[in-house]
């Protein structure tokens, strides 16, 4: 019992290491996000669409059994969890044989390898020092790095290329690994959320994505937003000059515009939307004559007094998008925009009077006209109202995405070496062939992309025979070298 | 060659040296450019354009695709070559198509579906013409033809306007992004045809073939009867404003039908037709009686016809008329470029019974053409091995631009999630075959049903899922 008991851990880290494991879970991940896209979910649906899309017993359901909200719930998080066990327990268990393979590689032939091993020739020689030493030539020449092996007396070479390229799928696992753990900091420690500021204002709080709050330690203040249109009237470009406030003064500045956040102390804001506050106008462009009659342009930044002659100032002091007079006085109706008034406030210093007027462009009526000099005149088209811009802003905080994309770059590579570099290697040894002739046994073994190979291993045979050749004192019969040939092509077919 | 197989067999057509095809399919591309042509010339304007260099893309792409179906039902081994050469022609067409399009809009044609269609189209020809010329699978274009004319034909349909980039797409990651996309997609398609060769080298059964060619084709028709059948027989299409060029929208996503009368009926006949030889294929499996399989076969050949009757009377009547909405009073017009998807899908069933006759017409000169079946195998896996680092890499430049426009890496969006799990079903290949030394068949199974999720994240996605790759 007690040794049941114990067993168990074994037990589940064997049922994890085992390649078949991997596989059911990796099905299960892709039934389960096949599912999370066909079911809407929470996260990225509005409620009433939700709503709309299923009954409410049906919502019910989906909601009990989290599937409106797969990719969080706690089953599908454990089942990426396993995964990431299983796919470290399956490299330990391989990683020792791998390891070793690549520790300790395979340098001397032994003589039922050479019997088995495909790619093979036998090249006749005088004595073994001619032919290792045309071999070894052969392959310095064709940039082989070579090693000459003695061992019990006996001379053999070996060359390798690429070993490293063994390693590379325990390179791709540790890659994917690391952005898994990206993922999990992030989840864990980051977070996102929006964050709207009108122009010229600061904020420092931030809505996150889960309806709480979020208190920034500084402040952003957005200097200006604005929009570029494209001709026919889409939008082509948001922009934002952002200010970091940090103790009353700016810290770092900087223009944002889409796909190029502004980042600060691992914050990122982005510029996600723009819109305009019909609440609120920034500026206003009229029209105003004096005693002359002559009529004049005039432009009204909100707050800020015009000086219209030595004595008098006027200032653009209110706004209502829906206004009402009622004995002559102005209320706000309601938020919508319906009936624009605009307050101007009429400063004479020669008599220190201030008188208030107001402008209703859909009416094209002022108020209070005749208690000043001036006549001021409604705007005549939208284009002269400077509603206040409001730059919306994705804030986001993910201090585990350099994982992320560590682990991404990583994978690049090791994909590169797993799948393009190739482990070759080449042996040579002088030995009695069957029939009790000395010839140079030369093989080779790639673990991947054969034809290629094929091809290089022709190229160093080509050139080993040519050295001995080169190396024989008088020139041998050439038949003995055509019935060499065919026997490579036959060996190799396998 | 077994009993079964014969029995299997209508009597095929004698090969014959003629050289009526190519002179036919070689006076239909000359017909149809002179036509182009005279149309062109009459409205005046540019005749190097991109709908023009496309329409001639088609041209030969279809051309290479009849030839490749007139060496199906002829065996006249040099029409492989003839497609072959229109291939090439199509091709250049195609690729001086993309570059005015990128001339004129001063950007890479990525930023919607129908650029990334071309894009995708160029890819395909490309490769197809590389497995033909590098690996010497000469038939290749026998699947990879008929889906690019699929898809051109699905781009002659959907908007082409140069539209402005909105401000979310202006980024140069978004152009590695979308590149590696349809260089992978393109080589999954290209492993997929690979797949299907090796099948047939490997003495797959033809008789499964008819299963799942009419099972596919049933599929089609099923799901177009599931969702547009309406009562009283009618079929309902998107309605289609001439003026703006697009769908009628009554609330945001919400586009408005309109039924077309009695056309619903065609569709449920055409379903049956292509339900009829599936059910003798499982009664012959059944009842162990191959004769059941002869009129399976003849089944095919009528269900062509019958969809080809049901095509044509779709184009009639869906072309430019106007019919009643059953959701808001009133008459509206609709389009063929309203329902693109509805033609894809039946022009995709007629090629994948025509592919099936060719086959079982002249599989043994199809499998004398083709390389031994060890080739096939490992071409499919090396164009897989090229697939998946480029899928990677589309998945981690994708994270990448979303990170840089939303400030999110990964946010389990439709497409985000679809693209994970072709990913997942490739990385299954691969660790099958190395660890498991899956080879032959089941991977090439696995190389099936991995381009069948890459067509759904590519198209399926975009149009039944929704999410943030609204553009695309």
């Amino acid at each position: 019992m007690a040794f049941a008991l114990l067993s168990i851990p074994k037990r589940i880290y064997k049922t994890l290491a085992n390649l078949r494991t991997g596989v059911v879970l990796l099905i299960l991940v892709v039934v389960a996000s096949a599912l999370g896209t066909f079911v809407l979910q929470r996260p990225v649906t509005d409620p009433d669409k939700l709503q709309a899309a299923y009954s409410p017993q049906t919502l019910r359901l989906l909601d009990r059994l989290t599937l409106t909200d797969i990719f969080h719930s706690w089953w599908f998080l454990t089942l990426l969890a396993l995964v990431s066990l299983s796919i470290i327990f399956v490299s330990i268990e391989r990683f020792p044989n791998a390891w070793r393979f690549y520790a300790r590689p395979y340098r001397k032939t032994d003589s039922h390898f050479r019997a088995a091993n495909p790619y093979r020739v036998e090249i006749p020689v005088r004595n073994a020092d001619q032919g290792l030493n045309a071999a070894e030539q052969a392959l310095t020449g064709l940039s082989w790095p070579v090693e000459r092996i003695v061992e019990n007396g006996e001379p053999s070479l070996y060359a390798e290329k690429h070993r490293f390229s063994v390693m590379a799928v325990y390179l791709i696992h540790a890659s994917l690994l690391l952005i898994f753990l990206g993922g999990i900091i992030d989840g864990v420690f980051g977070f996102s959320g929006f964050m709207a500021i009108p122009q010229g204002e600061q904020r420092n709080v931030i809505e996150l994505k889960n309806g709480k709050k979020k208190q920034l330690p500084f402040s952003v203040r957005c200097d200006s937003a604005g929009q570029e249109n494209y001709a026919d009237g889409s939008p082509k470009k948001w922009w934002s000059k952002l200010a970091v406030v940090q103790g009353g003064s700016a810290v770092e500045s900087k223009e944002i515009v889409v796909n190029d956040p502004l980042v600060y102390r691992g914050l990122r804001f982005y510029q996600a939307s723009y819109w305009i506050d019909d609440k609120k106008v920034d500026g206003l462009r009229i029209a105003y004559s004096g005693l002359d009659s002559k009529v004049l342009p005039l432009e009204l930044r909100f707050n800020q007094p015009v000086k219209l002659d030595p004595d008098t100032t006027v200032t653009l002091v209110e706004f209502l998008s829906d206004a009402f007079v009622r004995d002559g006085q102005v209320f706000k109706k309601s938020d919508s925009m319906e009936n624009l008034g605009f307050g101007l406030e009429v400063a004479s210093r020669a008599d220190s009077s201030t008188a208030k007027l107001w402008l209703f462009p859909a009416e094209g009526t002022v108020l209070g006209a005749e208690q000043v000099k001036y006549q001021f005149k409604n705007p005549t088209s939208a284009k002269d109202i400077d509603f206040s811009p409001v730059t919306g802003l994705e804030v986001s905080c993910e201090p585990g995405q350099w994982f992320v994309w560590t682990g991404c770059v990583l994978m690049g590579v090791g994909l590169f070496v797993a799948f393009y570099m190739v482990h070759m290697r080449i042996w040579a040894i002088a030995v009695p062939d069957a029939n009790g002739r000395l010839v140079l046994w030369v093989g080779g073994a790639a673990n991947k992309n054969k034809d290629r190979f094929e091809q290089k291993f022709a190229e160093v045979v080509d050139e080993v025979r040519n050295e001995i050749e080169r190396s024989t004192p008088t020139s041998r019969p050439p038949e003995r070298e055509e019935r060499e040939r065919p026997e490579l092509a036959l060996m190799n077919t396998k | 060659m077994s009993t079964r197989a014969r029995v299997t067999q209508i009597e095929p057509p004698a090969a014959t040296g003629g050289n009526a095809l190519l002179v036919m399919v070689g006076l239909g591309v000359a017909f149809l450019l002179i036509i182009a042509l005279l149309g062109a010339a009459k409205a005046g304007g540019n005749l190097y354009n991109e709908s023009n260099l496309l329409y001639v893309a088609l041209i030969f792409y279809a051309g290479a695709g009849a030839l490749y179906m007139g060496f199906g039902v002829t065996g006249t081994a040099k029409y492989v070559k003839y497609a072959s050469i229109c291939t090439a022609i199509g091709f250049v067409a195609n690729t001086l198509a993309v570059t005015h399009r990128w001339y004129l809009s001063g950007r890479p044609p990525f930023a919607s579906i129908y650029e990334m269609l071309l894009s995708f189209v160029w890819t395909l020809a490309l490769l197809t013409l590389v497995a033909e010329k590098r690996f010497e699978v000469k038939i290749i274009g026998s699947i990879t033809m008929p889906l690019a004319v699929v898809c051109v034909i699905l781009m002659q349909l959907l908007p082409s306007e140069v539209r402005p980039l909105v401000p979310a797409l202006q980024s140069t990651w978004l152009h590695v992004h979308v590149t590696l996309a349809m260089l992978s997609y393109a080589t999954c398609a290209v492993s997929f045809a690979l797949a299907m060769m090796f099948l047939i080298k490997d003495d797959f059964s033809t008789d499964t073939f008819l299963a799942w060619t009419s099972a596919l084709v049933a599929g089609i028709y099923a799901g177009i009867v599931a969702t547009r059948f309406e009562r009283w027989g009618g079929l309902s299409v998107t309605a289609w404003d001439v003026q703006n060029k697009s769908d009628v929208f009554l609330g945001r996503g919400v586009r408005l039908f309109v039924t077309i009368p009695d056309l619903g009926w065609l569709f449920v006949i055409a379903l049956i037709g292509a339900l009829f030889p599936l059910i003798l294929y499982f009664l012959a499996r059944a009842r162990h009686d191959a004769s059941y399989l002869a009129v399976a076969n003849k089944g095919v050949f009528v269900g062509i016809l019958l969809q080809l009757v049901v095509l044509g009377a779709f184009v009639l009547r869906v072309r430019d008329s106007s019919y009643a909405s059953p959701y808001q009073e009133g008459i509206y017009p609709t389009s063929l470029a309203a329902s693109p998807f509805i033609l894809g899908g039946m022009v995709t069933g007629v090629f994948a019974s025509l592919l099936y006759l060719m086959l079982l017409w002249r599989r043994n000169d199809l499998q004398d053409l083709l390389p031994s079946a060890d080739t096939l195998d490992r071409v499919t896996y090396k164009t897989i091995c090229i697939a998946f680092p480029l899928l990677t890499g589309m998945i981690a430049t994708g994270a990448f631009w979303a990170n840089r426009t939303w400030g999110s890496y990964w946010s389990w969006d439709p497409k985000e999630t679809w693209a994970a799990i072709t990913w997942l079903v490739y990385a299954g290949y691969l660790h099958m075959r190395v660890t498991r030394g899956w080879r032959g068949r089941r991977a090439a199974y696995f190389a099936i049903l991995g381009f069948g999720v890459v067509i759904f994240t590519f198209l399926g996605v975009t149009y039944l899922l929704p999410g943030l790759h609204a553009y695309a």
